[in-house]
């Protein structure tokens, strides 16, 4: 069984300056499946995705404490290579977020950014990369275009492509249809199902309905703190503590 | 029923006050069109060709015409902004980006903006001192350097604020994907804020196009045609200075019609950026 | 491993440069009063700022040299333009902000700022040719005739109106300065909370007792700023004033006298200053506007962000 697993999180704590925002959490994340965080606004699960990928560094007054073992190594050690890490760990983001540029470069930025310069290899991780992001189709004749003329839907998954052609082994969603229309999120639900046989997922999420129906593994956090973790069959309809009982049930939102 | 006379006298008394200001804005618009027209039609009648052709005849010789200001303005004034746009841009992005939040940078905010209105003479007199008589005559680049420190708070302040509007969300999405910040800045953020970033320039062109007193004695003037950046050289807004104070009525009609090009010029860069500041950056 | 060296100079570089042309401002600002200082110092020693401040002397034969006509004069141009200007200003905003239709609001809003787009020297262009004959051959006779046999006020309206004097210039500067004051106010205003009107609407009182009683106590700040503002503003303008002022260097006396601001003396004379103490009285000149004009737009901008916080 350990050999499935992708990163390993141990004893993960994290600080906003004196704050402590998470408590000792330990999980793994096993290879090509879905992860899914659950719970309740403000309980940690956005801080604690983003330590995977340490988007803290961007902000000062952080502070990890614990272990994130990923290919053999702690990636919350100092000398970590942020750039090589997050080509490996990418993210999407709740809100699209396309580059204000052409679709092409859009995807093809992070590829430019890891020193793919020829023009034959672009193409080809694009394309790749779009279809694998279920947006081929429908944009290349107009690769050229400006990104923003997409509706959201597409654009988020114009975002997914942007990050999956740099081949990433794992991938972290942030509340990712949070901001979209149903059957756009019907789309992306399916996307990232189907990703999962190239790439492990972890996704945060605070509609429980989408967390039972795509991912394999889920994790119920509240107040910084892991309190279940288990198969998300299992945890939806026989969990093993109260609270994940009571907030599955909607006792509390 | 009760007495109306207490409300009477409100509504009167409101009545005048409202009345005085729409009257004040009358009165505005009023001086805005009178100036304005007067301009137009000042400048009109003295429009010719051989104004932007040749260059100035000996004094009290009625024709020739202003060519050497005009190509000395926009010398001057493209040298300026040469110099002022990469360090407005620059001091901007540190001002928004690494800068960001830091008690400095709120510091130099405020001291940029209150450098936006510094008397411009005194500018002139900084360079004067600075360049011109170290090196014992004027000089084109001193005029420009003069402009560009005018033009430098003008860019910063503009820049600054485009680049705030670009959501963090996007620096977010390039740090994901392994850019290093000054890659984030150069090729996504300042993408993202390029039309804020131009309209602040053409802001910056239009304060400075009409200039005169930093250019009084820097780059000073010239009665001739001159491409030498290290000589004097004549300007547009000097030479009204001079023809409107001269003795001719020949050099009076010059200097209307050398007004009406600049308050053109100027007014037109003005609306542009008004109109496409407000549109601000990119549509979503 | 290659590829994140060079990268971190790469960054290190840009980082950097953006802060030096950050500093580049703060950075010439002090090179401005430094240089000023420097050569104002002959001066400076000679004449001792005070006795340079009260001086009325400005001799270039004899090499003495004072401030005061020139201190006096840029003050009373600035007050009177502030004076003329500032009401206007205000109801303007208040014009734009309450009073306007929705499709005018823009439009007159626009207008007014274009006067300030407009150079100074076509201000001057326009004082002289145009404005300045009118003043001297029809209202500034005018305004004698009705005021000048009053007491006190009489004083004011003494001498030969001939259109090159202070009101005329004060007239011109005010026309210049109405956008600034305008546009913090207006936007001031702006910022009234609307449910605080309504409620006093609801009240019954009128437009203007809502707008007297809620909108304005709000804007006080920012209008206090606008003031600040166009004074400085007021303080440097040379072009506009230039045309119009008459060159004088005497403490006016009436509207109508002829005189001489700090801005304008830089003007005319500073390319003729041939000796070291002419040129130096004229850096002081120029170092004391400085401070002045500085001092007054600090303060804008700190009324302006202490309204802001709140």
């Amino acid at each position: 069984m350990t050999s499935d697993i992708e990163i390993n999180v141990k004893e993960l704590s994290f600080y906003y300056g004196r704050f402590q925002a998470l408590f000792s959490i330990t999980f793994p994340v096993y290879r090509h499946k879905v992860t899914a965080l659950i719970g309740p606004s403000g309980c940690g699960k956005t801080t604690l995705l983003r330590c995977l990928n340490r988007m803290h560094d961007l902000y000062p007054h952080h502070r990890y404490g614990g272990e994130i073992i990923y290919r053999g190594v702690n990636i919350l050690a100092n000398n970590i290579d942020l750039i090589e890490l997050r080509s490996k760990i990418g993210m999407v983001f709740q809100k699209p977020t396309p580059f204000p540029m052409s679709i092409f470069d859009n995807v093809a930025y992070g590829l430019r950014l890891n020193g793919i310069k020829k023009k034959n290899d672009l193409e080809g991780r694009v394309e790749q990369a779009l279809i694998q992001a279920a947006l081929w189709e429908e944009v290349k004749d107009k690769l050229k275009h400006s990104a923003l003329e997409l509706s959201g839907g597409q654009q988020q998954r114009l975002v997914i492509a942007r990050a999956l052609a740099v081949e990433p082994e794992v991938l972290l969603f942030d509340e990712p249809t949070s901001a979209l229309d149903p059957i756009s999120t019907t789309k992306i639900e399916d996307l990232i199902t189907s990703l999962k046989e190239e790439v492990s997922i972890v996704i945060v999420t605070h509609n429980m309905q989408q967390a039972a129906r795509i991912s394999d593994w889920t994790g119920f956090l509240m107040n910084g703190r892991l309190v279940e973790f288990s198969e998300t069959a299992k945890l939806f309809t026989n969990p093993r503590e109260k609270l994940t009982e009571e907030y599955i049930t909607g006792r509390f939102g | 029923m009760r007495r109306n006379n207490g409300k009477k006298i409100r509504k009167t008394i409101g009545f005048v006050a409202l009345t005085f200001c729409s009257l004040a804005a009358g009165l505005g618009l009023f001086w805005l069109i009178f100036i304005l027209g007067d301009v137009l039609r000042q400048g009109f009648g003295a429009l010719n060709v051989a104004l932007f052709f040749q260059d100035p005849f000996p004094p009290g010789e009625e024709g020739g015409g202003l060519r050497h200001a005009f190509v000395g303005q926009l010398l001057i004034t493209s040298t300026a902004v040469l110099i002022a746009l990469p360090i407005g841009i620059l001091g901007g992005t540190y001002l928004a980006e690494y800068g960001r939040g830091k008690r400095i940078s709120h510091f130099l905010s405020i001291l940029t903006d209150t450098f936006v209105s510094i008397p411009s003479i005194i500018v002139g007199t900084f360079i004067y001192a600075l360049c011109v008589k170290p090196l014992g005559h004027f000089s084109a680049w001193a005029g420009s350097l003069a402009l560009a420190i005018i033009m430098v708070p003008i860019i910063s302040r503009t820049t600054e604020t485009m680049l705030s509007l670009v959501p963090w969300t996007m620096r977010e999405a390039a740090f994901a994907l392994g850019a290093p910040y000054y890659k984030v800045i150069v090729q996504v953020v300042y993408r993202g804020a390029l039309r804020g970033i131009f309209t602040g320039t053409l802001l910056s062109l239009a304060r400075v196009a009409g200039e005169t007193a930093p250019l009084l004695f820097t780059s000073f003037n010239n009665s001739f045609f001159s491409l030498k950046m290290g000589e004097a050289m004549a300007s547009l807004t000097v030479s009204i200075y001079q023809y409107a104070l001269g003795p001719y009525s020949d050099w009076h009609d010059k200097a209307w019609a050398a007004s009406l090009i600049i308050t053109a010029t100027v007014l037109l860069l003005t609306i542009i950026g008004k109109i496409v500041l407000p549109g601000g950056k990119s549509k979503r | 491993m290659k590829r994140g060296r060079k990268e971190g100079i790469a960054e290190r570089v840009f980082a950097a440069s953006t802060l030096i042309a950050a500093l580049a401002m703060p950075f010439v600002i002090a090179a401005i009063f430094y240089t000023l200082w420097q050569a104002a110092y002959p001066a400076m020693e000679k004449f001792s700022v005070g006795h340079f401040l009260i001086s009325t002397d400005w001799d270039p034969v004899r090499d003495s040299f004072g401030a005061l006509p020139n201190i006096s004069g840029t003050l009373v141009i600035t007050f009177l333009s502030l004076v003329f200007s500032l009401p206007l200003s205000l109801g303007i905003a208040i014009f734009v902000t309450e009073i306007a239709p929705n499709p005018l609001k823009g439009i007159v809003a626009t207008a007014i700022d274009l006067l300030a787009a407009i150079p100074s020297v076509v201000y001057g262009m326009w004082g002289l040719f145009t404005l300045s004959p009118l003043m001297g051959s029809y209202i500034e006779p005018a305004l004698k005739s009705i005021f000048a046999p009053l007491p006190v006020i009489g004083l004011l309206f003494e001498g030969t109106p001939r259109g090159l004097d202070i009101l005329t210039a004060s007239v011109i500067l005010s026309i210049m300065l109405i956008p600034y004051a305008a546009s913090i106010t207006r936007e001031s205003l702006l910022m009234a909370p609307s449910m605080v009107k309504e409620a006093a609407y609801s009240l019954g009182a009128t437009k203007w007792e809502v707008i007297k009683g809620v909108a304005l106590p709000h804007a006080k700040v920012g209008i206090l700023s606008g003031i600040f503002l166009s004074l400085g503003r007021a303080l440097g303008e040379t072009m506009a004033v230039a045309f119009v002022l008459g060159n004088n260097h005497r403490i006016p006396t009436s509207l109508f006298s002829a005189a001489s601001t700090i801005t304008v003396t830089l003007a005319n004379e500073f390319t003729e200053a041939d000796k070291e103490i002419y040129l130096s009285s004229l850096f002081l000149l120029a170092l004391i506007l400085f401070v002045i004009s500085f001092f007054s737009l600090i303060i804008a901008k700190f009324l302006l962000l202490k309204e802001r916080e709140r």
